[in-house]
């Protein structure tokens, strides 16, 4: 039995800064005005919230750890009638936050492998976290991987992110962008292509990988043809979420919820359940 | 076991109506349709009407119901919210045995999963249920193939049998043994009670043999659609004949999905509502962006029945979701209502 106790009525939040990432995606930093339950605020990587903007509507959107203790952040493209509400909020402002939901990453069980990074486009965002942790208990892990497509240069998310991990020793970043631009010295083409070029290790080595589903069809491809099992492909899935505690069914996939049994499945579980992603 | 007089069985209504909103069945003297609504008028209720082209799931899990109001002023940055969960008692009267169960696969569904959903808990907390035995089958009823009736078995507080110039009143919760006390109603012996059972056997006699014969298909179908072994063109051939309607979900005893939407009721306010929805529309899982995982109309179909058949579902309902009402059957335009499903797989196993 759970113990959220905002499942069904948000608790308000107040935007506390906003930062502009790339083209429509923003980041949203905002702290609690006060837990009604009054204790503090804790998830796992991996987890997500429902975010209501008050008067258009909410919004499933994965929520990333946070290094301040009562400060937390959402990372969000402007696509729909609700996130595109979002964006026109100033500092401030409040919005409404029920969970944390889902299952979230399974770091335990990866301990001591190597940990390889697949994302296309802001599928970096919900990675990010899981990055971030083992970025910093690296001792804990073997190798570390990036591989990151985007669809032009101004696209790719994290940039500052980005240049303190390629500078991070130990951690090895492949980027490669659809379109490159003047001035682009890096690799072109979709990122399934560069897992062919790099030297990847199989044993003892765990994928993650996000993004749109394309991408990720032709990334399982390429890391199954690669030798890698397929419990040892992790994915973070999305879908169509209204109650966020496994009641509305809109996320349903095969026999499971996403919010409830998701969003953070194993590539075996996902081929089980006989639906497109 | 108790015993009421025929002509005084509506007392139990107008006692249920001091504490509780009572809904029933009701014939509508026009269109002769019955409907199972709210009523203030207790003599309107029609115990030996048929069964309500409705299931009574909108006394739990109302068409579109308010779960909280806000005000959001922004010039001022001040949010208010105020929960609105209905608590009011209700008690539901001349309940058939299947909407009982349906009810009570909402109950395992909503309140014994992970989650519990505060907003369903708050309708069924104060509740008193009637139920009635089914002394015949009504058209295109196959209960008896899904274990949900004609008589209810258990999650009432009273259930009534008709023996006649009598009702049998059976107590099933320490509530419904205190109202039958409340009553005074005299006591029934072992006679009454056979004579049920004589009634229940004769009722089950008379469902069509076809709705007999497909007990032991159901469980099969139930393996087929768990294991998904059904062939891609059965599929086909079911999504061919859904025109994407919704209601068979609406009209569905165990159907539960619903979508939430805000809609804006003044400058500075909204609501948050609740309204009923059906994974046969296409805007059921299309995410903002516009990807759709489940496009083609099989895709969706096939999500019905493996909600209504399938074993991992059952798992939530403890039971088959499908509770054999057979109102599906009646609304569908096309020619897809469950039993038919069941039939459609079934000419494929047997092929």
């Amino acid at each position: 039995m759970s113990e959220i106790n905002n499942t069904t009525i948000p608790e308000i939040a107040t935007i506390e800064e906003i930062k502009d990432e790339i083209v429509e995606v923003k980041t949203f930093y905002f702290s609690f005005d006060g837990r009604t339950d009054g204790k503090p605020f804790t998830f796992k990587s991996g987890q997500f919230v429902m975010c209501t903007v008050f008067g258009a509507g909410e919004f499933a959107v994965s929520l990333p750890p946070s290094p301040e203790k009562d400060r937390f952040h959402l990372t969000v493209r402007k696509v729909g009638k609700v996130t595109s509400a979002l964006h026109e909020l100033k500092t401030g402002d409040k919005v409404g936050i029920r969970g944390p939901f889902g299952n979230g990453f399974p770091f335990d069980d990866i301990k001591g492998k190597n940990v390889i990074y697949v994302a296309g486009g802001i599928g970096l965002i919900p990675l990010r976290s899981s990055i971030m942790h083992v970025m910093q208990n690296k001792d804990k892990f073997g190798r570390i991987l990036l591989f990151l497509g985007a669809r032009t240069p101004q696209e790719l998310m994290y940039q500052y992110n980005l240049n303190e991990w390629k500078a991070a020793p130990g951690f090895e970043t492949h980027i490669t962008v659809d379109n490159p631009v003047p001035g682009w010295d890096g690799e072109t083409g979709f990122v399934h292509t560069l897992l062919k070029k790099a030297d990847i290790p199989v044993k003892d080595t765990v994928a993650f990988v996000c993004g749109p589903p394309v991408m990720f069809n032709a990334v399982i491809k390429e890391l199954t043809d690669l030798g890698f099992g397929e419990d040892c492909i992790i994915s973070t899935l999305e879908r169509h979420m209204k109650c966020g505690i496994g009641k509305c069914q809109h996320c349903s996939i095969g026999r499971t919820l996403v919010c409830t049994d998701g969003p953070v499945y194993t590539y075996r579980q996902i081929k089980t359940l006989g639906e497109q992603i | 076991m108790y015993i009421i007089n025929k002509s005084q069985v509506l007392d139990i209504a107008r006692e249920l109506q001091k504490e509780h909103q009572v809904y029933g069945p009701v014939m509508e003297k026009e269109t002769r349709q019955v409907m199972f609504v709210a009523v203030d008028d207790i003599a309107e209720l029609d115990l030996s009407a048929p069964i309500p082209a409705v299931p009574p799931k909108h006394a739990v899990f109302p068409h579109f119901e308010r779960i909280m109001s806000y005000t959001y002023d922004r010039r001022n940055k001040k949010v208010e919210i105020k929960p609105d969960y209905d608590e009011k008692p209700k008690a539901l009267f001349g309940l058939r045995s299947c909407d009982l169960t349906g009810i009570q696969c909402l109950d395992r569904f909503y309140l014994g999963q992970e989650f519990v959903d505060e907003v369903y808990r708050n309708h069924r907390k104060k509740m008193f249920i009637v139920t009635n035995t089914c002394n015949a089958p009504f058209r295109q009823c196959f209960c008896v193939c899904t274990d949900s009736g004609p008589s209810a078995h258990e999650g009432y507080d009273l259930n009534l049998t008709d023996l006649g110039d009598q009702y049998l009143v059976e107590a099933g919760s320490e509530q419904g043994k205190k109202m039958a006390e409340r009553l005074s109603l005299s006591k029934a012996d072992d006679s009454h009670r056979k004579r049920k059972e004589a009634i229940v056997d004769k009722s089950v006699s008379m469902f069509d043999s076809i709705a007999k014969d497909n007990k032991a298909w159901i469980s099969r179908v139930v393996n087929r659609v768990t294991t998904g072994l059904i062939e891609e063109k059965v599929w086909e051939y079911i999504g061919d004949q859904c025109i994407e309607c919704g209601a068979c979900a609406f009209v569905c005893p165990s159907c539960s999905c619903f979508n939430i939407v805000d809609p804006v009721t003044g400058i500075d306010s909204a609501d948050r509502m609740r309204t009923w929805d059906s994974c046969s529309y296409e805007g059921y899982s299309r995410m903002a962006g516009g990807h759709n995982p489940r496009k083609p109309v099989e895709d969706r179909r096939n999500k019905r029945f493996f909600c209504k058949l399938s074993y991992s579902q059952s798992k939530k309902y403890l039971r088959p979701g499908c509770v054999g009402c057979g109102r599906c059957a009646w609304v569908c335009p096309g020619d897809i209502g469950l039993p038919n499903v069941v039939t459609y797989i079934r000419r494929e196993i047997q092929e």
